[in-house]
C-alpha cells in the first residue's frame, strides 16, 4: 500500500513533463492528462478503501528515516480529501477539453493543470511541513499561471491581486518553517507533535496562531479573504472551479491538520477560530447578497462557506471536526458544480451577470435543475448533502454549547438561500433575454462533468450514513493523533 | 409507508421529466400514488382507530441522528385523510381545470405529485430531522409552484418572499429540534413527546420550533406570503395554501402542544399569536374582492383559530382542534375549487365584476352554500360543531387568560360569519340583484368539474349530521396527542346538539353580529380595519430586504475596496497582531544574543538592510532592480562569512540570472514606478512593515530560546558522506535526504516558466491582451534593435559560452562532493545563454539550442519525477537512491548514480526556464522587417 502514496504526486509530475513535450500535439496532451488522472482516481480510491480498513499508512522518501527525509503520509482525512479532490480534478478537466477557450487556445495548459494536481495532492499527503509548503508552490505557481490564461486586461489586474498576496502568504509560511524549526529542529509533523509539547504554552499557541494566519490566507478566513472575490471570477470557468472547489479547501485541510496534530489541546486558540470562523460566515455572505455577477456571487458564497468548515474544527470535538469533514467533501463538490453550472450559464446565456440573463429553465432545462439542486444544497436544505453536512456542525456547536455561533450558521444558511433564490429567479426564471450571436446548446463535454459532481453530491446525501461514519472516524483519528504518529515513527 | 412515499417522487419526477410531452392526462397519473395511499388508509384505519400505531423505519445517518422513521397514529391518520384524500380530488379536478396541453403543465403536475409526498412525510415523521426534510421539501415543492408561470414578475415576487419566510422558519425550527434532540438525547419524535425534556435549551429550541411552525401556518407577523401565493393556479391555492402545507404549522404545534404545554410562556405565546392572527386575517377577509384573496385571508384566519385550540393545549381544546382542521380541509378545499370554476367558465373571480350565475350553476351555489356554511359555523355541518366545540372548550378555561382567548376566538368568528356571507351572497346572488349580465349556459360547469367539490361538500355535510362518526378518530387523536398524560378521559362525545348553555348564547351572538357586520360591511369594515391596522406584513417584509442588501453593500464596500495595498495591509496587519497576543502572554523576553559575528558580518548586514530601503524608496524600476540584486548579492556575502560556500554560490547565480531577466522585462515597462498610494497613507505602511519586522524579531528570539531537540541537520552533516554518498552535504540534501522537495520546487520552476511565456505572448498579441501601450510611454521604443555586431566580441562570446557551459557540466557532475550541483550548473549555464542572447539576440540563441525550450523543459520534469518514481516500480521507496557502475570499454569504470540522473533533471529544467524566458520576452536583432509593436506589460498593481 505504501507503493501508492507517492503516486499521485509523481505522476501528474511525469505527465506534465510529458506534456510539454509533446505540446505540438493537442490530442496527446488530452491523452496523458486524462491517463494520469484517472490514474489518480484509481489510487485515491484504493488507498482510501486500505486506510480506512488498516489505519494510517506512511512511506520516507528515500528510505531515511523520520526525520532525516520526507515523510509521506495518508490517513482517513487525506485520502478521503484525495479522492475527493482526484475525481473533481478529472471532472473539471473534461470539462475544460469542452470548452471552448483557456484549454484550447494555451499549450502549457494541461502541463500546468497537473503540476496544480500534484501539488494538491502533495499538500495532502505530506507529512512535512516543509514540503507542505513546497506543495502549495507547486499548486500556487501552477494558480498564478492559470488564473491570468488569456491574459485579458482584467484578469491580469486581478492575478495580481492574487499573486501577491499569495506571495506574502508563502513568505510568512517559510518564516514560520523557520520559527518552527529553531525552536523545534525538526519539520516532520508527527516529529513536531511530539516535540510540539515541549515548548513553553504560550510559543505554541503563538505557532499555531501564526499558522492558522498563513493558512488562513488561503482558506481564506475573515479578514485575510478580500483578494479571493476579487480574483476568482476573472479566469476562465474551468479555471475558477477548480479554485474554488479546492485551492481553499487545501488551505482548511492545512488548518485542520496543523492545529490537530501538532499543537497540545491547551494550546489550540479555538475560541480565536470560532470568531473568525463566524465572521467569515456573516461578511462572506452579506459580500454574496452585494453582488449582481453569478461567479462573483459564487466566490462570496465559498468564502463564507469556509466558516462552516473552520468552525467545526474550532469545537475541537469529534462531532465537530466530523462535521468539518463532511462539510470540506459536501463543499468541494457542490461548489464546483456551481462555477460549473456557472460557466455553462454564461455559454448558454451569453453573461455571467444577473441583470442580462434570464429563462434559461426553458431554453436549458438541464442545466437548471443542475443549478436549483446544487444551490439548495449550498444553501443546506433537505435532503441534498449540505443539509446532512450542516446538521452535523450544527449538532456539534449544540453539544458543544456554542449556541452563538450555531445561530450566526443558521442565519447564513438563510441568507445562502436568498441568494441562491436570488439567481435562480433571476437567470433560470422570467423572459428569456436572448441576444442573437449567443450560443444556445451546451456542450456534452461540459455538461456531462457537471452532471456527474451534480449527481455525486446527491450520492452524498444519500450515502451520507457512511460518509458520516468515515468523517467520524477521521476526526477521532485527528484527535487522537497516536495512530497518525506512531504509522510514521513507527 | 416508506413505499408510498417515495411513490410520489417517483411518479412525480416522472412526469416533470415529462416537459411538454405530457399533457393533461398526466394529472390522472399523478393521481395514481395519493389514491394508493388511501387504499393503504383504508386497510389500516381499523387498528389505528384502536389506538395502535404502526412504525417502519430505515436508517439514513443515524451518527446524525437522521433517520427515515415513520409512524401512523390516529392524529397522522386524520392528516393523512386530508393530504392523500384531497390529493386525490386536487388532481382530478385539474382534469377539468386545465386545458389539454400547456406549457408547463407537466412540471407543475409533477411537482404537485412530489409536494403531496413531503406532506405526507411531514405528518408521517417520527424523527424531527427527518420531519424538517419533508417541512423543506414542502418548501421548496411551494416554491417551483408559486414560480410555476414564471415570467410574471409577480409569480416570482410571491415566489420568493414564500420560501424566504418558511426558509426562515425553517431554519429557526431546525436549530430549536437540535436543541431539543440535543437535550433528549434522541430525534424519534415519538421517544421524546413520550418523555419530554426540560431546561432553558429546550425552551428556547421549542419556541424557535414555534417560529417554523408560525411561518408556515401563514401566523402573525409572517401571514403575508400566503396572500401572496394566491397567484398560483387555483388547484395549487387549493391543496397546497388552504388545505394541507399550511397546516404543517399547524400539525407541529398540535404535537408538541401538550407534552411541552408547560414550557414556560408557551401556551400563552401561541394562544396570543393565534388570537392576533385570527382577528386580523378575518378582517382582511372583508375587505377583499378577489374571491381567492378572501379566501386566503379566510385561510389564514382559520389558522390562527388552530392556534388558539392548540396552543390552549386542554383536552377539549385538543378535540376542537381536530375537529377544526379536518372541518377547515373540507370546506376551504371546496371553497378553492367553486371559486377556480368560477374564474375558469367566467374569467374573472372579481366580487365587483362577476356576472350572474343561471339556473345551472345551482348545483355549485349548493355545495359552495354547505362549504360556506361550515367555514361561518352554521348547525347542520362539519364547521359547526367545531365552532360548538371550540366554544365549549374555552368556557372551560377558568383563567383570565381563556377569557381573553375565548372573547378572541369569539370576534374571530363573527368577521369569519361576515366574510363567508360576504362571499356566497357577493357570489351567487348580489351580481343578479345589481343587474349584471348574465353567464351563457354554454359555459355552466359540467359534472367532472363539479364532482370533486360534491365530495367535499358531502363530507362536510355527512359529518355535520352526524357526527359520532368521528368520535374515534377524534378521540385516539386526542390520546396520541398526549393528553393521557393529563389523566382525562380523551374519548370523545360529539354532537350537533349540545344543549343550552353559554356556548349556544355565544353562537347566536356570533350569528347576529356578523350578520349584522355583513349587512353593513361597507361601514363596519372601515371601522374595524381603522381600529386593526397594523403594519402589513409585505411591507414589514421589504423593509427588512432593503435594510439586507443595505447591510450588505455597506460591509462589502468596506472590506472589499478592490485596493490590492489595503488587502495586503490587512494581512500583514493580522500576521503581525494575532501571533504577538499570543507572544505577549507569555514570559519575559529571553536575552539577546551577541550582536554580531565579526565586521564582515555587520557590514554585510549594513548592506543589505540599506539596499533594501533604497529597493523600497526609489522611484526607477531599473534601480530599484539593481537594489535588490545588492540584497541577493549581500545574503551570499552572509552565506560566505557563515561558512556555506555552496549556498552563496547559488545565490549569486540566481542573483545574475535574475537580474538578467529583470533587464529583459523591465525594457517593457515606464521607467518609473507610478505613485499610487497617497502620502497619507505612509505612516500606516510604515507601521505595519515596523510591526511585522517586531514580531518576526520577537518570535525568532523566543523560538530560539526554546530549542527542545537538536535539529536535524546535525543528524544530516553526520551521515551525509556515509549514507549519501557525497561530501558535499547541500548537495545530498537537495538530490537525496529531502529530493522530493526538490521535485517539487523544479516543477514550481517549469510552472513559472510556462507562465512567463503565456503572459509574454499575450502582450505581444493586439486587441484583448495586455499592455496595451500606457500613455505612449513604452513600447514606442520599437522592436528592431540594430546592433552593430563586432567579432571581436562575437568570438569571445562564443568562447566564454563554452567554458560556462563546461563549467556548468562540471558542477553538475562534481556536485554530490564539491560545491556545486544541478541547480547551480544549470544556472550557469543558463547564465551562458543569456550571454548569447545579449551578443546576437534571439536567432542566436536559437541556432545555439538544439531543442526547443519546451521540450528542454519538459525532460528535466520528467527525468526528475520519474528518477523519484522508479523505485515505486521495483517495490523501493519512493526516490529511493540506486547506484550502477560498469566498466565501459576505453574509459573504465563508470558509475552512475540515481542522484546524478536526478540531479541532470534539475539541471533541465533551469537551462529549459531560462530559454522559454529568453524566448519569451527576448527580442530579435538586426531584423528590420519586423514591424510589430511590442507592448509593456502594465504594472497591475494598483
Amino acid at each position: 500500500m505504501t507503493a501508492l502514496l507517492a503516486l499521485p504526486i509523481l505522476l501528474p509530475l511525469v505527465g506534465a513533463g510529458c506534456s510539454m513535450i509533446v505540446g505540438r500535439s493537442r490530442a496527446a496532451q488530452r491523452a496523458v492528462s486524462l491517463t494520469v488522472l484517472t490514474a489518480v482516481v484509481g489510487v485515491a480510491v484504493t488507498l482510501l478503501v486500505a486506510v480506512d480498513r488498516d489505519g494510517p499508512v506512511a512511506v520516507q522518501a528515500g528510505g531515511w528515516a523520520v526525520p532525516m527525509g520526507i515523510t509521506l503520509v495518508a490517513d482517513r482525512l487525506s485520502a478521503l480529501m484525495l479522492a475527493v479532490a482526484s475525481v473533481m480534478l478529472l471532472a473539471v478537466l473534461v470539462y475544460a477539453i469542452g470548452q471552448p477557450g483557456a484549454e484550447r487556445n494555451h499549450v502549457g495548459f494541461q502541463s500546468v493543470y497537473l503540476v496544480l494536481s500534484a501539488g494538491v495532492a502533495g499538500a495532502f499527503l505530506t507529512g512535512d511541513l516543509f514540503n507542505l509548503f513546497v506543495s502549495f508552490e507547486m499548486m500556487l505557481a501552477a494558480s498564478y499561471v492559470l488564473i491570468t490564461l488569456g491574459a485579458r486586461r482584467d484578469q491580469v489586474r486581478a492575478g495580481m491581486t492574487y499573486v501577491v498576496i499569495s506571495l506574502i502568504a508563502s513568505t510568512l509560511f517559510v518564516t514560520a518553517l523557520a520559527f518552527v524549526y529553531s525552536a523545534t529542529g525538526t519539520v516532520n509533523l508527527a516529529h513536531l507533535s511530539e516535540r510540539m509539547d515541549e515548548l513553553s504554552p504560550g510559543l505554541n499557541t503563538a505557532f499555531s496562531v501564526l499558522l492558522l494566519v498563513v493558512f488562513g490566507i488561503k482558506a481564506g478566513l475573515f479578514p485575510l479573504f478580500f483578494w479571493l472575490p476579487d480574483s476568482y471570477p476573472t479566469a476562465p470557468s474551468a479555471v475558477t472551479a477548480v479554485f474554488a472547489g479546492l485551492l481553499t479547501k487545501v488551505g482548511v485541510y492545512a488548518i485542520i491538520r496543523s492545529q490537530s496534530l501538532l499543537f497540545p489541546p491547551e494550546s489550540r486558540p479555538s475560541g480565536l477560530i470560532l470568531v473568525m470562523a463566524g465572521a467569515t460566515m456573516a461578511v462572506g455572505v452579506l459580500g454574496a447578497i452585494a453582488q449582481d455577477d453569478v461567479k462573483r456571487i459564487l466566490s462570496f458564497h465559498i468564502v463564507s462557506h469556509v466558516g462552516f468548515m473552520v468552525m467545526g474544527l474550532g469545537f475541537f470535538t469529534v462531532a465537530g471536526l466530523g462535521g468539518a469533514v463532511f462539510y470540506i467533501v459536501h463543499h468541494i463538490i457542490v461548489m464546483t458544480t456551481l462555477f460549473l453550472t456557472g460557466g455553462l450559464v454564461e455559454h448558454v446565456g451569453g453573461s455571467s451577470r444577473l441583470s442580462r440573463l434570464g429563462g434559461l429553465v426553458g431554453k436549458s432545462p438541464v442545466v437548471s435543475l443542475v443549478f436549483l439542486v446544487s444551490g439548495l444544497s449550498l444553501a443546506g436544505l433537505p435532503p441534498f448533502s449540505g443539509f446532512v453536512a450542516k446538521l452535523g456542525l450544527l449538532q456539534a456547536g449544540a453539544s458543544a454549547s456554542h449556541h452563538t455561533i450555531v445561530a450566526v450558521a443558521l442565519v447564513v444558511s438563510l441568507l445562502t438561500l436568498f441568494s441562491m433564490m436570488k439567481i435562480w429567479s433571476a437567470v433560470f426564471w422570467g423572459t428569456p433575454r436572448s441576444e442573437p450571436e449567443v450560443r444556445t446548446a451546451a456542450p456534452p463535454l461540459m455538461l456531462a462533468p457537471t452532471l456527474l459532481l451534480a449527481a455525486a453530491s446527491i450520492v452524498v446525501s444519500v450515502a451520507a450514513g457512511p460518509l458520516a461514519g468515515l468523517s467520524e472516524r477521521a476526526a477521532q483519528g485527528l484527535l487522537d493523533r497516536s495512530a497518525y504518529v506512531s504509522a510514521v515513527l513507527r | 409507508m416508506i413505499w408510498l412515499v417515495a411513490l410520489h417522487f417517483v411518479v412525480g419526477l416522472t412526469v416533470v421529466a415529462l416537459g411538454d410531452r405530457g399533457d393533461r392526462r398526466t394529472l390522472a397519473v399523478g393521481a395514481v400514488a395519493p389514491a394508493a395511499v388511501l387504499i393503504w388508509l383504508a386497510t389500516e384505519l381499523g387498528s389505528v382507530l384502536d389506538g395502535s400505531v404502526i412504525d417502519e423505519s430505515i436508517g439514513w445517518a443515524p451518527g446524525l441522528g437522521l433517520s427515515i422513521d415513520l409512524r401512523l397514529d390516529a392524529f397522522a391518520a386524520s392528516m393523512v385523510l386530508l393530504v392523500s384524500g384531497l390529493g386525490v380530488l386536487v388532481l382530478l379536478y385539474g382534469l377539468s381545470y386545465f386545458p389539454r396541453q400547456r406549457s408547463g403543465l407537466s412540471r407543475l403536475v409533477g411537482l404537485l405529485v412530489c409536494f403531496s409526498g413531503s406532506m405526507l412525510g411531514v405528518v408521517l415523521a417520527d424523527n424531527l430531522l427527518l420531519l424538517a426534510t419533508f417541512w423543506e421539501l414542502t418548501a421548496i415543492t411551494s416554491f417551483l409552484l408559486i414560480g410555476n408561470e414564471h415570467t410574471q414578475q409577480a409569480a416570482r415576487a410571491a415566489a420568493f418572499q414564500a420560501i424566504l419566510t418558511t426558509g426562515l422558519g425553517g431554519l429557526a425550527m431546525l436549530g430549536g429540534f437540535i436543541l431539543i434532540g440535543t437535550a433528549a438525547g434522541t430525534y424519534r419524535l415519538s421517544e421524546i413527546l413520550a418523555d419530554p425534556p426540560s431546561g432553558s435549551t429546550v425552551t428556547a429550541g421549542v419556541f424557535l420550533a414555534l417560529v417554523g411552525a408560525a411561518t408556515k401556518s401563514a401566523q402573525y407577523p409572517f401571514h403575508s406570503w400566503l396572500p401572496g401565493a394566491m397567484v398560483a393556479p387555483t388547484p395549487v391555492s387549493a391543496y397546497l395554501h388552504s388545505a394541507t402545507m399550511v397546516k404543517a404549522g399547524v400539525y407541529l404545534v398540535a404535537r408538541l402542544a401538550l407534552p411541552f404545554g408547560d414550557t414556560p410562556g408557551w401556551r400563552p405565546t401561541v394562544v396570543t399569536i393565534g388570537c392576533i392572527t385570527m382577528v386580523v386575517g378575518g378582517l382582511r377577509a372583508l375587505r377583499q374582492n378577489d374571491l381567492k384573496l378572501l379566501l386566503a385571508f379566510g385561510t389564514v384566519s382559520q389558522l390562527g383559530f388552530m392556534f388558539v385550540l392548540f396552543g390552549s393545549a386542554t383536552v377539549a381544546t385538543v378535540q376542537a382542534g381536530c375537529l377544526l382542521l379536518l372541518a377547515h380541509g373540507f370546506f376551504k378545499a371546496a371553497l378553492f375549487m367553486g371559486v377556480g370554476v368560477v374564474d375558469h367558465q367566467a374569467g374573472t373571480r372579481d366580487l365587483a365584476r362577476l356576472p350572474a350565475l343561471g339556473r345551472q350553476w345551482r348545483p355549485l351555489g349548493a355545495m359552495l352554500a354547505v362549504a360556506a356554511a361550515s367555514m361561518a359555523g352554521v348547525p347542520l355541518v362539519l364547521g359547526f360543531v367545531a365552532k360548538e366545540a371550540a366554544y365549549e372548550s374555552l368556557l372551560h378555561q377558568e383563567s383570565v387568560f381563556g377569557r381573553v382567548a375565548l372573547c378572541a376566538v369569539v370576534l374571530g368568528s363573527v368577521v369569519t360569519f361576515a366574510y363567508s356571507a360576504r362571499f356566497v351572497v357577493g357570489t351567487f346572488v348580489a351580481p343578479a340583484r345589481r343587474g349584471a349580465g348574465s353567464l351563457s349556459v354554454e359555459l355552466a360547469p359540467r359534472g367532472g368539474f363539479l364532482a370533486p367539490i360534491a365530495v367535499v361538500s358531502f363530507a362536510t355535510m355527512l359529518f355535520g349530521l352526524v357526527p359520532a362518526l368521528l368520535n374515534r378518530l377524534v378521540g385516539v387523536a386526542t390520546g396520541v396527542l398526549g393528553a393521557g398524560h393529563l389523566g382525562e378521559s380523551t374519548s370523545a362525545h360529539l354532537a350537533m346538539w349540545h344543549g343550552f348553555g353559554a356556548a349556544l348564547v355565544l353562537t347566536l351572538a356570533t350569528y347576529a353580529l356578523g350578520a349584522a357586520v355583513h349587512r353593513w360591511s361597507a361601514t363596519a369594515v372601515k371601522a374595524f380595519a381603522r381600529a386593526a391596522e397594523l403594519p402589513d406584513g409585505t411591507d414589514v417584509y421589504r423593509s427588512i430586504l432593503r435594510s439586507m442588501n443595505r447591510l450588505a453593500d455597506v460591509v462589502t464596500g468596506t472590506v472589499q475596496n478592490g485596493s490590492l495595498p489595503v488587502y495586503a495591509g490587512v494581512v500583514l496587519l493580522a500576521a503581525a497582531a494575532l501571533p504577538s497576543v499570543a507572544l505577549w502572554t507569555g514570559d519575559d523576553l529571553p536575552a539577546l544574543p551577541p550582536f554580531s559575528d565579526g565586521v564582515a558580518q555587520v557590514a554585510l548586514a549594513a548592506l543589505v538592510i540599506g539596499a533594501a530601503i533604497a529597493a523600497a524608496s526609489v522611484r526607477r524600476r531599473f534601480a530599484a532592480a539593481l537594489f535588490l540584486g545588492t540584497v541577493g548579492y549581500g545574503m551570499a556575502g552572509l552565506f560566505v562569512v557563515r561558512g556555506a560556500p555552496d549556498l552563496a554560490l547559488t545565490q549569486t547565480a540566481i542573483e545574475t540570472l535574475t537580474t538578467v531577466l529583470f533587464v529583459l522585462v523591465l525594457r517593457r515597462l515606464p521607467d518609473r514606478f507610478e505613485r499610487t498610494t497617497a502620502i497619507a497613507g505612509r505612516p500606516a505602511r510604515l507601521a505595519i512593515a515596523l510591526g511585522v519586522g517586531a514580531m518576526v524579531f520577537v518570535f525568532a528570539l523566543v523560538a530560539a530560546s526554546e530549542r527542545v531537540g537538536p535539529p536535524v541537520s546535525d543528524e544530516m552533516t553526520a551521515r551525509a558522506l556515509d549514507d549519501g554518498g557525497g561530501r558535499n552535504v547541500v548537495n545530498v540534501i537537495l538530490v537525496d535526504f529531502r529530493g522530493f522537495d526538490t521535485v517539487g520546487e523544479i516543477t514550481v520552476l517549469a510552472a513559472a516558466a510556462i507562465g512567463a511565456v503565456a503572459l509574454a505572448r499575450a502582450g505581444r498579441q493586439p486587441g484583448d491582451a495586455v499592455g496595451d501601450p500606457v500613455g505612449g510611454a513604452v513600447g514606442q521604443s520599437g522592436p528592431v534593435h540594430i546592433v552593430r555586431r563586432v567579432f571581436n566580441i562575437d568570438q569571445s562570446v562564443s568562447v566564454i559560452f563554452y567554458v560556462m557551459n563546461v563549467a556548468s557540466l562540471y558542477l553538475l557532475f562534481a556536485g554530490h562532493n564539491q560545491p556545486g550541483g544541478g541547480f547551480v550548473g544549470g544556472l550557469v549555464a543558463g547564465a551562458s545563454v543569456a550571454l548569447r542572447y545579449v551578443a546576437g539576440g534571439i536567432d542566436e540563441v536559437r541556432r545555439i539550442s538544439p531543442l526547443k525550450p519546451w521540450t528542454i523543459l519538459g525532460s528535466g520534469v520528467m527525468i526528475a519525477a520519474g528518477c523519484a518514481l522508479t523505485p515505486v516500480l521495483f517495490g523501493h521507496p519512493v526516490l529511493d537512491n540506486g547506484a550502477w557502475s560498469m566498466d565501459v570499454p576505453i574509459i573504465g569504470y563508470v558509475k552512475v548514480s540515481s542522484a546524478l540522473v536526478f540531479d541532470l533533471g534539475v539541471y533541465f529544467v533551469v537551462i529549459g526556464l531560462v530559454l522559454m524566458v529568453v524566448e519569451a520576452f527576448g527580442e530579435r536583432f538586426a531584423v528590420a522587417r519586423s514591424t510589430v509593436p511590442v507592448d509593456g506589460i502594465e504594472e497591475a498593481s494598483a
